[in-house]
């Protein structure tokens, strides 16, 4: 694609990012080693969707937009020094056609 | 937070609560609680290239320099590997998260905030090290 310097995202996309971008903020307020934890699932987490679902699934795209920032707040909270205090979810997304 | 029930709707504008937050610069590991969707009023109106070019000095190269390592360390690109102010980060393998995170990394090394929407301008080396030093002086 011969598009401009930046490539252009869509609104979803900017939400994804957003949202990326907010856990990696709250993750400086952790300890060294939690945060380092932190990052780390949480690259996995995005990395591993951003290849399982299918970029046109948007009702999917969406649960999971809501369901990352309740998580994120959660992760906001001064008393949730790490993860294993989140319900973070590993299985598969099941709902691929 | 109230959660928007959007059954049906492919496509959908979330209502949160617009949130005001003014800050320069943000030290060591101690941040306040920043919503990631909410709306800054504090924002830095991009010029375009030419014209910011004309009105400020291009960053200085130890910038540009240092910007260089950050992007190089990120990446995990080897130390033999050539990062100069015009390299894209596209073109160094990087996606979209992982723009997201040499801007992370950049705003710690730097000791400053970049609005998203300004992130989201960054494409080259030169570009991230011009709004640094633009943010900069604003700070300062």
């Amino acid at each position: 694609m011969g598009s401009s310097k930046v490539q252009r995202l869509s609104g979803m996309q900017k939400q994804v990012l957003s949202l990326y971008r907010g856990f990696l903020r709250a993750a400086r307020s952790k300890s060294e080693e939690e945060r380092c934890k932190i990052e780390s699932i949480i690259s996995q987490e995005f990395r591993r969707n951003a290849e399982d679902v299918d970029r046109k699934n948007f009702l999917y795209i969406e649960y999971l937009l809501r369901r990352g920032n309740k998580q994120l707040d959660q992760l906001k909270n001064p008393g949730t020094t790490g993860l294993s205090s989140l319900q973070l979810h590993y299985s598969h997304p099941s709902s691929k056609g | 937070m109230a959660t928007n029930a959007l059954a049906g709707t492919s496509l959908s504008m979330r209502s949160l609560l617009p949130q005001t937050q003014a800050f320069t610069s943000i030290s060591g590991l101690r941040s306040a609680s920043i919503s990631s969707f909410g709306r800054k009023n504090v924002s830095f109106s991009l010029q375009p290239r030419s014209i910011r070019l004309k009105i400020s000095c291009a960053a200085k190269p130890e910038t540009v320099e240092k910007v260089c390592k950050i992007v190089k360390k990120q990446l995990a690109m080897p130390e033999t590997d050539v990062v100069t102010g015009e390299s894209k980060f596209a073109t160094l393998g990087a996606d979209s998260l992982d723009t997201v995170e040499i801007v992370m990394a950049l705003e710690e090394a730097f000791g400053i905030a970049i609005e998203e929407d300004s992130a989201q301008s960054i494409a080259t080396v030169q570009d991230a090290a011009d709004l640094i030093e633009e943010i900069v002086q604003k700070s300062s």
